[in-house]
């Protein structure tokens, strides 16, 4: 049946990542609900903000990486992780 | 607690009915007239959350799937549904070093940078110059919203006729009136320019009529006072109403932004991404990956990359929209 999706192990183990994501958020947010504060973004931010932010930042991170270096992805992949981890904290 | 308050006025059983919020939210009503002393912990209504669930799932339907299909598609290089083979990120590395598509990429930037440039100023323009009342309003409002109601593909064939120097007008007047050598099909600048006046023809009644509506909002003894303060018309507009389009103008900027970052049909009609590659903007280079050449990995990957930019270009909208009212 999604057979014409073409799915692929890591792009499943990708999508699987972020639905757990957002249910970890829901359930989060349903037992300490999110707070609104200014970090180092200088916009007011609560947690849910601050992991979008993360994400699309971590996604530029990656596509910057691949248009610029040759260096392994894996590398990549951690400075992307790093950027969303302190965005989340201190963003 | 205002809300309890109203209700407390309007009897009791009206503060059950609030509005559903996000989360199971316990509210603390304050109970009716005749028990005022005990607070009473009451548990708000959610289901009216299910009335969500057709737009959750239509959306699934329509945009999260065939994302979701797009991104495997862009690790992959892909010839039938049993025959593909996954190449990790290689579609991604060579859309972002391709410099075809950077090319592009500039070409689009700078196209929605004039976009911006001319119709925002113009759209204010014309909205200031427009009638305030009587029956001129109707007929200002109706000559300038016509070009929207355009179809897009209609608004490209008219322009595409219209800058011929043989058979349209506007061409025809170029060459022959004005005596300058205009040809869009053969000179890159000329279809560059034809494809940007075509634009702010067909969208800056969009910018002139929210502004309109901005400015029609602001209450007239603004105007008064400064009359009375012998203010000039360009102090008026400067410190009374330039400022108060701001909400308007942000969406506005926003609206065009998006707009001309992912225009395609009336490039496609006028100069379908030529002559060379002059007009060629993202959306027609993505196109021509996706449909012309069927290179559905490299397409996939490059739609990616154009969706994070767009991502992020309306994000940095929204929150400065958001922020802005505040």
């Amino acid at each position: 049946m999604l057979e014409w999706m073409v799915w692929t192990v890591p792009t499943a183990l990708v999508f699987a990542g972020l639905a757990l994501l957002l249910a970890v958020m829901a359930v989060w947010g349903r037992i300490s609900p999110p707070v609104a504060r200014r970090g180092f973004l200088r916009i007011e931010t609560d947690r849910g903000d601050r992991l979008y932010i993360g994400l699309i930042s971590a996604a530029v991170v990656l596509a910057g990486w691949i248009a610029i270096t040759d260096l392994s992805m894996w590398l990549a992949l951690g400075c992307a992780l790093l950027v969303a981890v302190v965005i989340g904290i201190w963003g | 607690m205002r809300l309890a308050r109203a209700a407390r006025r309007k009897g009791p059983g009206v503060s059950e009915e609030s509005a559903p919020r996000a989360g199971g939210e316990v509210a603390v009503a304050e109970a009716p007239a005749e028990d005022e002393r005990r607070p009473v912990l009451k548990r708000k209504d959610n289901r009216a959350w299910w009335l969500v669930l057709p737009v959750v799932v239509s959306v699934a339907f329509t945009a999260v799937i065939p994302l979701m299909t797009v991104v495997n598609f862009s690790v992959q290089d892909v010839f039938g549904p049993n025959d593909r083979v996954f190449v990790g990120l290689e579609w991604f590395r060579s859309v972002a070093r391709d410099p075809e598509v950077r090319a592009a990429l500039v070409r689009t930037l700078l196209f929605s940078a004039q976009v911006l440039l001319l119709e925002i100023p113009l759209g204010v323009a014309l909205a200031v110059c427009m009638p305030r009342r009587g029956v001129q309003v109707s007929v200002a409002l109706v000559l300038v919203a016509l070009p929207l109601l355009i179809p897009w593909n209609v608004v490209g064939t008219i322009w595409q006729i219209f800058a011929r120097g043989d058979i349209g007008l506007g061409g025809w007047t170029i060459n022959n009136v004005l005596g300058v050598n205009f040809n869009y099909t053969l000179d890159s600048t000329d279809a560059w320019i034809t494809v940007l006046v075509m634009d702010v023809w067909h969208w800056t009644p969009l910018v002139a009529l929210l502004a309109y509506a901005g400015l029609r909002s602001i209450p007239e003894p603004y105007f008064q006072a400064a009359q009375i303060d012998g203010a000039s018309a360009w102090s008026t507009f400067r410190h009374i109403q330039l400022p108060r389009l701001r909400g308007v103008l942000t969406i506005a900027i926003l609206l065009r932004f998006m707009d001309s970052f992912m225009i395609y049909t009336e490039p496609f009609v006028v100069t379908g991404g030529g002559p060379g590659n002059a007009t060629s903007f993202l959306s027609i280079l993505l196109s021509k990956i996706a449909v012309g050449q069927f290179d559905l990995g490299p397409a996939g990957a490059f739609s990616l990359l154009y969706f994070l930019i767009v991502q992020i270009l309306c994000y940095v909208f929204f929150t400065v929209l958001t922020r802005s009212g505040r």
